[in-house]
């Protein structure tokens, strides 16, 4: 069968294309929409509900449509694509979505029978027993059942975004925001108008409501403005973009596809993300129509009247030749008009409103053209398989007839579409007139025109914009509007007609989304939920993609009649951005993948991956985990090598990513005895120290070495991790506490590389590499640092460990970092010099019981936790965090304090995160809680000990020394027995260290 | 995004800056003096209005110069921008400043976007 084409239509073009649904080819035409080509091949059943899987069709013809969302095969997998706003082009091939095995066979629609379980609440009563069900059953049946489409395949996009700062931004190419962009053609303002659609011209393309504007045909006089605006050189227009967010400060974000009506180009962007920030907001973004619930009012064939008009109108394409309209106001005779002018005729058209209060010249329309006319009338509900077949009306007496219809076009009323003007935070107020809620008054710089500010009528148009947009100091704009119906809107209120007939499938939707019925809403209401924001919650209404946005004012008025209150006191539930789905893709950018966060490497990354280098992120800096020595060599056989040979002989780390301050100033000392918990008056210079930084309450923030040149001059290194927030909470004190001391503080991260030699061997690997310095331990003792030229660079050697063994720091510009290190290698040959990544830096560490920043410390450990009372300036008057230090919680006696842990039985190993407990069976009931005593921080095989060796924090820790304890395991129900003991495991005399 | 007003390099997008919490909450000179109470009322506690706040920021991707902000916190308003070195403005300053047009009310939350 050809594809329909039941008007010639400027908006549509006359080349043909060929679509893909669900397997099936069909003709269409460039310009349609999915939904629009669909129709064009006379489809009608598009999908299936998201709960009941009941059969569903096109409901509208754009961004508010709650049931025709498909999957694009070919655009990765997209899936819940709105087939009434998506593109169609040649090639594109779509797939139904939420049934199985096919769309009219889907045996998911037994959940229509079994509805009574899935009432309002529904997710609160169900999946409550018995225990371990969740897990085991209800889970996974829930995540292969939830949502609608199958999640995309995996795609990188290219998506970008794009920054505007206007004076004026207009939401919406219509009637209203073209006369305002007219106005401003060629003014002083920079002006951005932006329209969701491919074409300007809103109403005037999208309905037969107006005939001519200033004797022009509205194509005409559209394409005519459209053209003024682009000449003049302060408008820009941006189609197929969507504003979806309002935020604070008049920064607004607008979606753009690209490849709106093409197929995407995968090496370009397909999605841009404008970010506008401007000084007024207009707003002139119409209006959306609502519908009535009736019974099975989601049956495919049920289309909103305004949108059926659209199709005519803006597609060139009539989904029905004779459907039934049923309406509460006067706006439906425009498309009874659309319809004539094609010679097709309405079967029947009901009418909700008293006669009397019906337009004469509608009444008159109707009798002259021999149209089936129920005046205060409703549709009582409707039948058919999987699509309409009979509409049964409810006449002014109260009987109920019956006719044959394929389709039945509902209208409710028309709400300002005021989304983004609350997002705005701007206060809205119920109209008794047009039975809605319009803007009342605007909390930032924003201008509701048309009908999004409830002003339906276009003899008024001109004059509301006038007036508006005074302010702006730009001439009058009036146009001759010419109109195909009468002017104002006179509607009924209606939310809900009369159901009759009564059977296991007849349902009477208010979310089609969703699938809320409007016996979900009593029911609630029923249950106590009669709070609006509540009872959304409890029955999901209006909480799908489409926001309920033609059926959230109606959820009110049946709300209001049953708690007999008026719908301005149940209020709103709150418009949240976005204002329609906007794709991750979009929002991500280019922050993804490399993009995502930048990569720091040392100067020596080059050589770690040629020898075989397994990299571990640090913050943003990449750091060798450990050397793979071989193809064959697991992480552990590395580690135990790497830790073997670095107290056997001599390793060497890459320690670039330490942080590294430089303090320079006449105040240098105070300020370091002020942020550090160490004394530093009485250091001698050239000494360097371990120190330790608090926060104000008492906590470890963060420790590293401080090398003292003299009074006014002090360099601090700090964990690799914490060097931004070190920085920046001495420079805060700095600006807000102290701004009396005189200290300059300058980040040198980056302009010193940094390499850690230890090992027995080390003293003699640095003697070759630097033949002119004495490394004896007379004249370069331990804690001691050495500042020296090479190669007409600042150098400096410290002498410092963080494994226990005798150990060198050597700090050297990056420029010679590689050949430096190089060199060492040369001479470290001789004395079995090994590369360690920073696990084995872990292990030794523990060895020796150093703690490291973020593992035995979590922000609740102060000093004494970890036994370094010695590292504590008692003397001193003042340092951050000392007053915290004799807090009654802090200098509590049974505080979690590290210990050392070693299994009784020297086989078993502990792991990282485990329990200390006092039982060594767990009981397999368990009636009062076990006493939790503290947990293990670090846990390695020490393969210079051959056993594991463990720190833990644990309740009086300091007093458990030489006690048994049990040690939880990740499973089964046998603790491990374990001893505490001091957690220095290897040489607690120092020895190595400073001899 | 709000646009904040850096009083030395001038209005720049929020993301350029780190909020500091409460303003005005100056240390202890003599920390040892206080008792655990009167210390911990420093280090801990901080006022949380709904609405007039005074708090401080730092232009942390700019010049890293810390400064003062009266902000009102159910609007994200912000209502005047000075320096560490200025005094402190008077409350009375604000109290006539603009409000949500929804009128919230001073303590909780809620929707009020609909005007009774």
């Amino acid at each position: 069968m050809p594809a329909l084409r039941n008007k010639d239509c400027n908006y549509i073009s006359n080349k043909e294309i060929k679509i893909t649904f669900d397997g099936k080819s069909y003709s269409a035409y460039e310009g349609d929409t999915i939904a629009s080509a669909l129709l064009r091949n006379n489809i009608r059943l598009i999908g299936r509900s998201f709960k009941y899987h009941r059969p569903r069709g096109i409901y509208t013809c754009g961004i508010e449509e709650p049931n025709a969302l498909v999957q694009i095969l070919n655009e990765h997998n997209e899936p819940n694509t709105r087939a009434t706003v998506k593109k169609a082009y040649d090639g594109i091939n779509i797939s139904s979505q939420n049934r199985w095995p096919s769309l009219s066979f889907d045996i998911g629609s037994i959940n229509n029978i079994l509805s009574p379980i899935f009432s309002a609440g529904f997710y609160y009563k169900t999946f409550m027993g018995p225990k371990g069900f969740w897990k085991k059953i209800y889970e996974p049946l829930i995540r292969r059942t939830a949502g609608l489409g199958k999640p995309p395949k995996n795609f990188r996009s290219k998506s970008i975004h794009q920054n505007h700062n206007v004076d004026i931004l207009i939401v919406g190419g219509g009637l209203s925001g073209l006369i305002a962009a007219k106005k401003l053609i060629d003014t002083d303002n920079e002006v951005l108008l932006v329209e969701q659609d491919s074409f300007l011209g809103g109403i005037l393309k999208n309905s037969n409501k107006v005939k001519q504007i200033d004797g022009k045909n509205v194509f005409e006089w559209v394409k005519e403005t459209e053209k003024l605006i682009l000449k003049s050189k302060n408008i820009k227009i941006l189609k197929n973009t969507l504003v979806t967010t309002y935020n604070f400060t008049n920064h607004l974000i607008a979606l753009e596809d690209k490849y709106s009506g093409k197929k995407i180009d995968v090496s370009k962007s397909e999605l841009t993300l404008h970010k506008i920030r401007t000084t007024h907001t207009i707003l002139a973004n119409g209006h959306i129509e609502r519908f009535i619930s009736f019974r099975n009012n989601d049956l495919p064939g049920v289309m909103l009247a305004s949108s059926f008009e659209k199709y005519i109108e803006r597609y060139g394409v009539t989904p029905d030749e004779k459907p039934v309209i049923f309406t509460n106001n006067s706006s439906t005779v425009s498309l009874v008009k659309s319809l004539i002018n094609l010679d097709c005729k309405p079967s029947a058209y009901i009418d909700a409103r008293k006669e009397e209060d019906i337009e004469d010249e509608t009444k008159e329309y109707l009798s002259k053209n021999n149209i089936l006319f129920y005046p205060e009338s409703e549709v009582e509900g409707c039948e058919g398989n999987k699509k309409v077949e009979k509409v049964y009306i409810r006449n002014s007496n109260n009987k109920i007839s019956s006719i044959n219809a394929t389709m039945l076009c509902p209208s409710g009323g028309f709400n300002p579409d005021i989304h983004l003007f609350t997002q705005s935070k701007g206060l809205v107020k119920w109209d008794d007139k047009i039975i809605s809620f319009k803007p009342d008054t605007a909390f930032q710089n924003t201008i509701t025109l048309g009908s999004v500010s409830g002003n339906y009528e276009f003899k008024n148009l001109c004059n509301e914009i006038n007036k508006k947009l005074s302010f702006l100091k730009v001439g009058d704009l009036n146009l001759e509007i010419e109109t195909n119906i009468r002017d104002n809107l006179s509607i009924k209120e209606l939310w809900e007609t009369k159901t009759n007939k009564k059977s296991k499938w007849s349902k009477s939707f208010i979310d089609l989304h969703n699938d809320v019925t409007t016996k979900d809403l009593k029911q609630a209401i029923n249950e106590g939920y009669d709070r609006i924001e509540h009872l959304k919650r409890y029955t999901t209404n209006s909480m799908g993609t489409d926001q309920g946005k033609i059926s959230s004012i109606n959820s009110l008025g049946i709300v209001s009649k049953i708690l007999n209150k008026k719908i301005a006191e149940v209020g709103t539930t709150t418009y949240r951005p976005p204002y329609a789905p906007l794709s991750f893709a979009a929002i991500a950018g280019r922050s993804t993948y490399e993009y995502y966060d930048p990569e720091r490497k040392t100067p020596i990354h080059n050589w770690h991956i040629k020898n075989n280098a397994i990299f571990e992120d640090v913050g943003q800096w990449k750091r060798p985990w450990y050397f793979k020595k071989n193809e064959t060599e697991t992480m552990h056989q590395a580690v135990q090598r790497e830790s073997k040979q670095t107290r056997q002989s001599a390793g060497i780390l890459d320690g670039s990513t330490l942080g590294k301050i430089e303090i320079k100033g006449k105040d240098a000392l105070e300020f370091m005895n002020l942020m550090y918990t160490n004394a530093f008056t009485k250091m001698k210079p050239m000494t360097s120290r371990y120190a330790l930084m608090l926060g104000e309450d008492g906590m470890i923030m963060d420790d590293g070495i401080i090398c003292k040149i003299n009074d006014k001059h002090f360099l601090a290194t700090t964990t690799s991790g914490g060097a931004p927030k070190v920085f920046a909470h001495m420079e805060e004190f700095l600006q807000t506490e102290w701004p009396h001391l005189q200290v300059y503080l300058n980040s040198i991260t980056e302009q010193f590389t940094t390499f850690n030699i230890s090992g027995p061997k080390a003293r003699e690997i640095v003697s070759k590499v630097f033949s002119d310095i004495d490394f004896s331990n007379e004249k370069f003792p331990f804690m001691t640092f050495k500042t020296f030229n090479y190669k007409n660079t600042q150098a400096r050697i410290m002498r410092a460990s963080f494994t226990g063994e005798l150990g060198y720091e050597i700090y050297i510009s990056p420029q010679h970092a590689l050949e430096l290190w190089e060199l060492i290698f040369k001479y470290g040959k001789d004395f079995d010099l090994v590369p360690y990544g920073t696990e084995t830096m872990h292990l030794l560490r523990a060895e020796k019981g150093y703690v490291v920043i973020g593992q035995e410390t979590d922000g609740t450990v102060t000093p004494i936790d970890i036994n370094f009372n010695w590292m504590i300036g008692k003397k001193k008057k003042d340092f951050i965090g000392k007053r915290s230090l004799t807090r009654s919680d802090t200098a509590r006696e049974d505080r979690k304090r590290l210990v050392g842990i070693v299994p009784l039985d020297k086989s078993q190993f502990i792991e990282e995160g485990q329990h200390i407990v006092e039982c060594e069976n767990l009981p397999s009931k368990i009636k009062t809680p076990i006493e939790y005593l503290g947990h293990i921080s670090s846990s390695y095989h020490s393969p210079n000990l051959n056993h594991c060796i463990s720190m833990a924090m644990i309740k009086s820790g300091n007093k458990l020394i030489g006690k048994k304890l049990f040690v939880s395991t990740p499973k089964g129900t046998k603790n491990i027995p374990v001893e505490i003991v001091s957690p220095v495991f290897i040489d607690p005399e120092n020895k190595r260290l400073t001899s | 995004m709000i646009l904040i007003n850096c009083p030395y390099c001038g209005e720049r997008e929020q993301s350029e800056f780190t909020n500091g919490g409460e303003a005005h909450v100056i240390r202890p000179k003599d920390p040892d003096s206080l008792n655990d109470k009167d210390w911990g009322q420093y280090v801990f506690y901080r006022s949380n209005p709904k609405g007039i706040f005074y708090e401080r920021w730092v232009h942390s991707h700019g010049c890293r110069k810390w400064f003062n902000a009266v902000r009102d916190t159910s609007t994200d308003t912000i209502l005047k921008i000075y320096k560490l070195t200025d005094n402190k403005p008077d409350i009375s300053e604000f109290q006539s400043s603009l409000k949500s047009p929804s009128g919230e009310p001073a303590v909780g939350s809620g929707n009020f976007a609909v005007k009774k």
